[in-house]
């Protein structure tokens, strides 16, 4: 897997190129720990080209989305194929993270601030 | 069944090369004559997957040269795929587990979760000296 990144505005786009998975997670983590703008971050992470993520990817994101919004940012996921679909729907990561199906509308969509409890 | 249905893999017990079940699982369902629907295939592999991450992660922590034996073979009447999975580590039932309380946002411990969840039959025996779990999945085209 490989990461890209650029900016639009304050928002932070990450795009996912491949296997997303417990080999391939640290890479992400590694990111966020070294990464993470100052302030509060606006993360949109797109999963269009990741065709298979466990839960190693899985708890990657959570980390990321959790840094974010300890610092009032949110992390945002869009584009994610059915595979992607499914393992957070089963988890029911689909009710924590918000979910786009186009990156335009992830970036664009008005940023709030969130409340969930991540342990 | 036949011999000619069953694939083994021995492998090291290293993240680093999980992609290769995966890959193989894959490949065997490919051809084994029946149709696997893409659903089917990756619930499978996703299973799998998390399995053998636990072996490396739980079985293995302290021994970074074990290896896993998988297993792969295929039923007939009706088809299903069965993935065998044995390490020598140290004896880990992860049908034992806690199951994750799915109401609240956790970053980790849906692996076992979703094994269960993905396969149709999943157990687990200890020898001494040899972990196995066992999976069954059925193989359907219309999931």
């Amino acid at each position: 897997m490989h990461i890209t990144h650029r900016t639009e505005g304050d928002v932070q786009i990450l795009t996912l190129h491949g296997r997303f998975d417990a080999y391939e997670a640290p890479q992400l983590l590694g990111w966020f720990n070294r990464m993470l703008p100052e302030g509060e971050p606006r993360m949109v992470v797109n999963l269009g080209e990741v065709p298979f993520i466990d839960t190693s990817g899985l708890a990657a994101l959570v980390s990321g989305m959790k840094q974010c919004r300890q610092r009032r940012g949110d992390l945002r996921l869009c584009c994610f194929q059915q595979p992607v679909r499914i393992i957070l729907e089963l988890t029911r990561m689909n009710r924590a993270f918000e979910l786009f199906e186009a990156e335009v509308e992830a970036i664009n969509t008005p940023w709030g601030q969130h409340e969930h409890h991540v342990r | 069944m036949s011999e000619c249905d069953t694939l083994h893999l021995d492998m090291p017990a290293s993240l680093r090369y999980l992609n290769v079940v995966s890959a193989s699982i894959a490949a065997f369902l490919e051809r084994c004559g029946t149709p696997v629907d893409h659903t089917t295939i990756y619930n499978t592999q996703l299973a799998v997957q998390e399995a053998c991450t636990n072996i490396v992660r739980h079985a293995y922590a302290e021994n970074a040269a074990g290896r896993i034996s998988v297993c792969l073979t295929l039923l007939r009447m009706p088809p299903r795929l069965r993935v065998e999975l044995s390490d020598t580590g140290r004896p880990f039932d992860p049908c034992a587990v806690e199951l994750p309380d799915l109401d609240e946002v956790q970053i980790g411990g849906y692996g076992l979760f979703l094994i269960q969840s993905l396969m149709d039959e999943v157990s687990y025996d200890f020898q001494p000296g040899c972990n196995r779990l066992c999976m069954v999945k059925r193989l359907t085209s219309d999931e």
